[in-house]
């Protein structure tokens, strides 16, 4: 009897799957609907969940303020990629074959971006992402822009502060080894100084910790004895914070400067008074707005969240009206259109500064310098891109 | 039996025909699916050989999946590529010259993981149960931080892009079906009996003359080489890898296909493979907007999960050991039930043995 019950369930599930499969394709009448699907493939889930969430904020706030183009109306798709590279290109495939979606937005995580860029790619679907900054996401995909810059900036911008504004001549690197983020910016720091200083020496260490560390002080204890003048330390909050809060009770007293990912709040809590003085790059700040879009945009996420927008979110809204600029520049709801347009985006104002795409698809965008003072995060200098 | 090997024959066509069909009318997101189930199958069953029929609780397949991607990825990528790809550190120059067709690559990568199945397999095969399963898990994790690590040949956590997609259903699917027939001969013939006569008993396994190290090991070595197989598969299907691919959860991904199918039953674990990987994609629609005319949910992230999860109780619930058990596919069953009387007029008494 079991038996009968195993093979009609399997019978059963095998069957659904089909149905449902053939299901969703019959209404897909794309050229006279009234409808413009733009797909989000973020992290909804998973160990990223928390990235992807913030950049599905801003999207779906710009969506809000801007719901319609070419008259019709803007209708949000979200696929879920897991935080898993498997599903991301599970994911990839569905909007670009299921939904039919005009144009994708996303991911959190270069990882899965990277994953589901040559889907994108075959597909013809322009794909736009919002903080995914591995120079690979990009590189030999002319369907992938991203309105954030990219880890060679970023790098090269904290090189050029450490340097010029710090003095410093020696500097330690500690890297997350196990982070392809702080890996990329890790090499493209070490470019730039060496570059300011002119000698090969000027990096005097580098030493490496996984994510999840807890206990930096073997690392700590060798940079000590180099007596750097600064420390770039790219990486995770949690690890980041711990890192300087265990470097100030061994008593190494250089400042730390790092990149956007320590500006969560979560940073400050647990680094507390340690953390003064700590020095990030990131894409965008809440005290000064850069354009008139964010002062929109400020005004509209503070009404509806009641609290302050991160970087990423930002960063999403514009993914967002970068799309929308493109499609309505170009007239059509054709995606190789669209992605024309997109690729020529010039001095477009967004939330989280002025959008130039480079030939790569990259952002030329300025960067924030931001500094942790009396246990807050402190809007510090704007750095203009290099052209 | 002469009946029944027509009826294989005839099934495996049939099989195939369909899958042809699938091949060319599937869109293709359905078709990423189908080809998943295939690579979901051939890792099942590799696990399910250590696991299931050898009885060795092992979770490092994860780490021989790393391997496999990682040689196979590394041969098929070409030199220029390659130098694009690793701009952090430059690539060892030894690696970059290394270079060989998709068959060869794959299965040099499923030779590679075979090796490090061995070389694991050697010295902590002296333990047993739940010190196995550390152990091997504890492995699967060394050799991930490794990959991490060595940045000059694995590129470390930046991971590999542009790997050719060749991965088409006849890959997939051809290699999942040889891998089905492999198994299937190999568990027919005198090692099968061996190895599991090893899971039932070991000191009545020796004491009947089977030879425990040397069996568990070819169990650990074939294991591991088609765990090799399927992480190459699924290197080229993805072209993109990296560390983070191999964490534990993968490992228990599979173990999940192999748990829900019936641990130590090849039947099983095709079917719940097949099942598992599409029922995820099936379940998308719970996340999306849904309108019951009355009234409108939005979309919750997460809500499949949650679903799938339930529809898994539920199966273990009812089916303790699996969809399967230790039960395989049986032509005399099939035909001997009385819904399919046409072939047999007289009802026998069922024929599904434990072991068939």
């Amino acid at each position: 009897m079991k038996k009968h019950v195993a093979l009609l369930l399997v019978f059963m599930l095998g069957l659904a799957t089909l149905l449902t499969g053939c299901g969703g394709t019959t209404e897909q009448a794309s050229e006279e609907s009234d409808v413009i699907k733009i797909g989000i493939f973020e992290p909804m889930t998973g160990a990223n969940a928390a990235g992807g969430e913030m950049e599905v904020e801003g999207i779906k706030l710009a969506n809000e303020l801007y719901p319609e183009v070419l008259g019709k109306k803007v209708e949000l798709v979200i696929a879920d990629n897991k935080s898993d590279k498997v599903e991301a290109a599970n994911a990839a495939t569905m909007l670009v074959d299921k939904e039919k979606v005009s144009a994708v937005i996303g991911s959190w995580g270069s990882s899965f971006s990277i994953a589901a860029g040559p889907i994108f790619k075959d597909a013809g679907i322009p794909a736009v992402g919002a903080s995914c900054t591995n120079p690979l996401v990009t590189m030999g995909n002319e369907y992938y822009s991203r309105v954030c810059f990219i880890d060679s900036f970023q790098g090269t911008v904290m090189a050029n502060y450490a340097y010029n504004e710090l003095g410093a001549k020696r500097v330690a690197i500690i890297q997350e080894i196990s982070s392809d983020y702080s890996v990329g910016l890790v090499k493209y720091f070490e470019e730039a100084f060496v570059g300011f200083t002119g000698s090969e020496d000027s990096i005097i260490g580098k030493a490496s910790y996984n994510t999840g560390d807890q206990d930096f002080t073997a690392q700590l204890t060798n940079i000590k004895e180099l007596n750097p003048d600064a420390i770039f330390a790219p990486g995770n909050y949690t690890e980041g914070a711990l890192l300087v809060k265990q470097a100030r009770e061994l008593g190494i007293d250089v400042p730390f400067i790092a990149t956007d990912t320590w500006e969560a709040p979560e940073f400050l809590e647990i680094g507390g008074e340690s953390v003064e003085g700590a020095v990030f790059s990131t894409f965008f700040t809440t005290e000064v707005p850069i354009t008139d879009e964010s002062e929109k945009f400020l005004k509209a996420y503070r009404e509806k969240y009641d609290k302050e927008p991160a970087s990423v979110t930002a960063l999403g809204y514009d993914a967002y009206l970068v799309i929308l600029n493109a499609i309505e520049q170009s007239g059509s709801t054709d995606p190789a259109e669209i992605n024309k347009f997109i690729s020529q985006t010039k001095d477009f104002e967004g939330a989280a500064g002025m959008i130039s795409l480079d030939p790569n698809g990259d952002a030329i965008k300025s960067a924030v310098i931001k500094e942790v003072k009396d246990g807050e995060f402190k809007y510090l200098t704007v750095v203009e891109p290099i052209q | 039996m002469k009946k029944h090997r027509l009826l294989t024959a005839l099934a495996v066509v049939a099989l195939i025909g369909l899958l042809g069909v699938f091949n060319l009318t599937f869109d293709s997101y359905k078709l990423r699916i189908l080809n998943l189930c295939g690579i979901y199958i051939i890792l099942g069953l590799s696990m399910n050989l250590i696991n299931g029929f050898t009885g060795l609780f092992s979770l490092g397949h994860a780490g021989f999946m790393a391997v496999g991607a990682y040689v196979s990825a590394l041969l098929t990528m070409s030199p220029e590529l390659k130098d694009t790809v690793f701009y952090a550190v430059p690539i060892h120059p030894f690696v970059k010259a290394m270079s060989a067709p998709f068959p060869i690559a794959l299965l040099l990568g499923g030779i590679a993981a075979g090796i490090v199945g061995g070389v694991i397999a050697a010295p902590i095969l002296r333990l047993k149960d739940d010190y196995l399963a550390i152990a091997t898990l504890g492995f699967s994790e060394i050799i991930r931080v490794v990959a991490t690590n060595l940045q000059s040949i694995t590129n470390g956590p930046l991971g590999l892009k542009g790997i050719d997609r060749v991965v088409n259903t006849g890959w997939s699917w051809g290699l999942a079906i040889l891998t089905v027939y492999f198994i299937k001969k190999l568990m027919d013939g005198s090692y099968g009996k061996a190895i599991l006569a090893i899971r039932e008993d070991e000191i009545a396994a020796e004491a009947m003359g089977v030879n425990l190290f040397r069996h568990k090991m070819y169990s650990f070595i074939i294991g591991a080489f088609f765990a090799g197989i399927g992480g190459g598969l699924l290197a080229h299907m993805l072209g993109t890898i990296d560390p983070l691919m191999f964490r534990f959860i993968l490992t228990f991904n599979i173990l999940l296909i192999v748990v829900l199918g019936g641990i130590g039953s090849i039947t099983g674990t095709v079917i719940s493979a097949c099942v598992v990987t599409s029922m995820m994609e099936v379940l998308r629609f719970l996340e999306g907007k849904m309108d019951f005319g009355f009234f409108q949910i939005q979309g919750i992230p997460g809500m499949r999960m949650v679903v799938f999860s339930a529809l898994l109780m539920i199966v273990i619930l009812w089916y303790p050991r699996g969809l399967m058990g230790t039960k395989e596919f049986n032509w005399d069953y099939i035909l001997q039930r009385k819904y399919l009387n046409i072939f047999n007029k007289k009802k026998k008494k069922k024929t599904v043995s434990e072991e068939n």
